[in-house]
């Protein structure tokens, strides 16, 4: 009988999408880093069922529930990277300066370990980016690092929908030089966005018109049928983003590009947006603050091309000196593993408070994802996505412990077995697999730079991971 | 009226003078003494098997064999078995050609970017290919041949196999249209998985509206423009109509995945082909009604488990120890991990048969001398009988390709396809004698 309900409850389960496994977790008397609430000491954080149920001193669980000591340790929300290609298939469809019908939700492996060293950074959740390739590049998808499951239990639920946009030397380099194919210029890049919205705001009027006409013409109220507007899985998706159904991140690192995406922006009324990158936001923070704009940085990654030559370690301090909601970013396979050093970099060089540091790695993101009201902070009602830190996280001697997504562990260090890899090829050999991350990885593997640097090698800009 | 009743008769008396013309110009043929096997695994010793006009008139153990039959003993040693049937395999196709990278990447025109649904192999396919005279030796009488190409590489023709004569037997023209997860070559769009996808959704629209315009200029008199001819985009109305498949190349749990996801958008019906991975989303094919025409491309053992099996453990304990290769303990995991995952390819088909999904066999590129091994070690450790390999390569192909009542099996009014062997079809010996297609014999020279 038990079996019969476990199965009914399976089903209902099922039925409703993407059924995630949760799990249920009592942390006890850890340091509690809320983000949101300041830090509590010797504070317990119950989990139940995949939800934030209670904050506070002597808890007990519920029965059936783990107990974990965390007793001179540090509790703190998932980390979330706002800029990420670790579980992608491809990263870049290069072909086309615009392409945003495409979307990373269709292009995404789960089984990458990536992964699962990202959970061992404590990180949680990642937006998994289109590349830069292309001025409009395709849509974006926002994870929960459900290491090993699949495509649509990877997905964050309800989290809205993102596009990537990339202004600057990516586009043109790609498209113009490459191609002679528009945009060869930053005056290009702007034209290129101005012409497509254009475009698609023709398309939707076209298109409403003939669907209006097709239902006269079959309800007898029209005498001639219309010519059919085909959909364009294209133009839709530009004309969701014109009425602000989907969020712009837009890698750009430029001062005078990012006023003119504003100016652009302004004009056709995009209100949700995010600079990716933007080692010059700096020097327009308080025009970024005026448009509530959102940037989303290196601590310190540049000069790996001309247009990153102008940076500084102060971009992250000064924006959020402005008042600018500001994230700290990987845009790496390898800083992926540490953005708690990554944030820690704004305490050191531009004495970003530590809370608001580690704002940048958390709340943050999660506002800028617009998962904020289910991530990104330890409050009742939120997410069980939490890590254990060995000691703040901050520290460069911290590590994460244990990294928990809706209350269910996915990494536990003194469990870390020696070979996480969940897909194994049979025909590849262990030295060969083992040789795979140094070859794979490293700082400038699983970027979106990735697919640029292949281009330039005649190699096409594929990137097939594992 | 009287002129209906004579035509009637005119037509009747023709029937029956081609009827006889034919019977006349094509005698009865028998094979006598040979061990029939039938699809379900069944055999009948010292059996009969008589066929005439390309259909069998009679099976069994005491069977008459009419007058005019050209008899052949099989000596009681020779072994009929149902034509084997592929039921997706590339031979005979044009290779791809070299190409350029076009003036606009993201705008390469339907033909660069691998879509051509329209194309046909009956057209197009190479008549002397070496695989169309190996195919028959290899106990095939019937295939679905496919063109190679990317994601819409054309039409798949049903053919009768007959070495160089093939390419003028075809069965049915159009069985499927074949789809696959495959970029455009070089740089054009699409290039990633996604861009496919998005492909595919396009194509759909695009295909509905030039349609809808067809019937709206077909039901109105004057003043609406003529729709422009596109051959690309009409291909695919069976398909949206759902009167032909898309018979869909993935292999990877995420490219099934991808499928169904075009298929609840998009509403075709589909036959799974090659399906390595598809062990993992077997309940869901059962529920989608996917057949799966499977690959037995398996992959190679583990090296160190084929060099364990070949020197067996106690000798390994006698080596020296300086020679023992140490196995550390994440060696040992991911060993594990990696017997695990051979074991789950190999007995993908088992587990696809056990949750209900028909499975036929589909080469889709694998070359047919690697066939015999395969199936080798499907028997020894896919967890599978001679005879339900037998029933898939035979009438679980002929079900999926919708010719089960005519193909796939030996008994009285099917198609005439069937091959002799020297022995049982997976003995390491065995060799095929004489092979019948759609009625018409070749004999071939022992290798030995």
């Amino acid at each position: 009988m038990k079996k019969v309900l476990l199965s009914i409850f399976a089903l209902c389960l099922s039925l409703t999408g993407y059924a995630q496994e949760t799990g249920s977790v009592l942390i006890k008397d850890g340091t509690v880093i809320t983000i949101t609430n300041g830090n509590k000491a010797d504070t317990d954080v119950l989990i139940e069922d995949g939800i934030i149920t209670k904050i506070g001193k002597d808890l007990s669980a519920p029965r059936g529930v783990e107990t974990v000591d965390a007793s001179g340790k540090y509790v703190m929300p998932g980390i979330i990277d706002a800029h990420s290609h670790i579980a992608a298939v491809d990263v870049n469809e290069w072909t086309n300066p615009v392409t945003a019908e495409v979307s990373m939700e269709e292009s995404i492996n789960p089984n990458d370990i990536n992964i699962y060293w990202a959970l061992a950074g404590g990180v949680t959740s990642i937006h998994l980016m289109h590349g830069s390739a292309n001025v409009i590049g395709g849509q974006n998808e926002t994870l929960k690092l459900r290491y090993g499951t699949g495509m649509d239990e990877m997905r964050f639920d309800g989290a809205p929908r993102t596009i990537k946009f990339a202004l600057g030397e990516n586009p043109t380099r790609v498209h113009g030089q490459g191609f002679n194919v528009k945009p060869r210029t930053r005056m290009g890049v702007e034209q290129v966005i101005r012409d497509n919205f254009d475009a698609a705001q023709d398309y939707k009027k076209n298109r409403q018109a003939y669907l209006a006409a097709k239902e006269a013409y079959e309800n007898g109220e029209r005498k001639n049928p219309p010519v059919p507007v085909a959909k364009n899985e294209r133009m839709e998706v530009l004309v969701d983003i014109l009425e602000g159904d989907i969020w712009v991140h837009t890698h750009s690192y430029r001062a005078d590009e990012i006023m003119m995406l504003m100016r652009v922006f302004n004009d056709y009324g995009i209100e949700n947006f995010t600079f990716q990158h933007a080692n010059e936001a700096f020097k327009v923070a308080p025009e970024l603050k005026k448009n509530n704009a959102y940037t989303s940085v290196f601590a310190d990654w540049w000069a790996y091309k001309f247009e990153v030559y102008y940076s500084t370690a102060y971009n992250a301090s000064i924006l959020n000196a402005n008042g600018v909601k500001n994230s700290i970013n990987s845009d790496s396979g390898e800083l992926i593993r540490h953005l708690n050093h990554e944030a820690a970099k704004a305490v050191h060089y531009g004495n970003t408070s530590k809370q608001d540091a580690l704002k940048m790695i958390t709340i943050n993101p999660a506002t800028q994802l617009g998962i904020d009201d289910k991530v990104g902070s330890i409050e009742e009602g939120k997410h069980g996505d939490v890590a254990i830190w060995s000691g703040h996280p901050l520290s460069i001697y911290s590590t994460a412990e244990a990294t928990y997504i809706d209350g269910k562990k996915y990494f536990d260090r003194s469990e870390d077995p020696n070979d996480m890899r969940l897909e194994t090829n049979p025909e590849t050999d262990f030295e060969e697999t083992d040789k795979r991350w140094y070859n794979e990885n490293g700082r400038h593997g699983k970027t979106c730079l990735q697919g640029a640097k292949i281009r330039f090698t005649k190699k096409g800009m594929k990137y097939k991971s594992n | 009226m009287k002129l209906a009743r004579i035509t009637v008769l005119c037509i009747a008396l023709l029937m029956v003078f081609s009827l006889q013309v034919r019977s006349q110009s094509s005698p009865a043929e028998a094979f006598e003494n040979v061990t029939i096997h039938t699809a379900d695994g069944n055999t009948i010793e010292s059996g009969t098997i008589v066929w005439r006009n390309g259909v069998i008139t009679d099976v069994g153990k005491n069977v008459s064999i009419p007058f005019d039959a050209y008899v052949r003993d099989g000596g009681d040693s020779l072994h009929v078995y149902p034509g084997f049937i592929d039921g997706l395999a590339q031979w005979g196709s044009p290779d791809v050609p070299d190409v350029d990278t076009p003036e606009r990447p993201g705008d390469p025109g339907y033909k660069r970017a691998g879509i051509q649904p329209q194309r046909r192999p009956a057209s197009l396919m190479k008549a002397g290919a070496d695989a169309l005279t190996k195919a028959p030796k290899h106990g095939f009488t019937a295939a679905g041949l496919g063109l190679k190409g990317q994601m819409l590489p054309g039409q798949v023709d049903l053919f009768f196999i007959q070495g160089n004569k093939t390419k003028d037997n075809v069965l049915k023209s159009g069985i499927g249209v074949l789809a696959q997860f495959e970029e455009a070559q070089g740089q054009a769009y699409p290039s990633t998985t996604m861009g496919v996808m998005s492909e595919f959704r396009q194509l759909f629209h695009d295909a509905k509206a030039l349609n809808q315009q067809e019937h709206y200029f077909a039901s109105v008199s004057s003043n609406y423009p003529a729709p422009e001819e596109n051959k690309t985009l009409e291909a695919l109305y069976p398909v949206m109509d759902q009167e032909q498949p898309f018979y869909f190349v993935a292999d990877s749990k995420e490219n099934i995945e991808r499928m169904f996801w075009l298929q609840d958008e998009l509403e075709f019906n589909a036959v799974l082909i090659s399906g390595k991975e598809a062990y993992k989303k077997a309940d869901e094919l059962k529920e989608r009604n996917i057949p799966v025409l499977a690959s037995i491309d398996l992959p190679e053992e583990p090296e160190w488990r084929a060099s364990q099996k070949e020197e067996g453990e106690e000798k390994e304990k006698e080596k020296p120890a300086e020679e023992v290769q140490e196995v550390t303990e994440e060696m040992r995991k991911f060993r594990e991990r990696q017997q695990e995952a051979y074991k789950a390819y190999v007995q993908n088909i088992n587990k696809l048969i056990e949750a209900g999904v028909k499975v036929g066999y589909a080469s889709n590129g694998l070359d047919l001398s690697d066939i015999h091994k395969n199936l080798k070690t499907l028997q020894e450790e896919g967890n599978l009988s001679g005879k339900q390999i037998l029933k898939m390569f035979t009438q679980s192909t002929a079900d999926v390709l919708g010719y089960g009542q005519k193909l796939g099996d030996l008994e009285e009014g099917r198609i005439a396809n069937f091959t002799v062997f020297t022995k049982s079809f997976l003995d390491d010996e065995t060799e095929a004698q004489y092979s019948v297609s759609n009625g018409q014999i070749m004999e071939f020279e022992s290798s030995k």
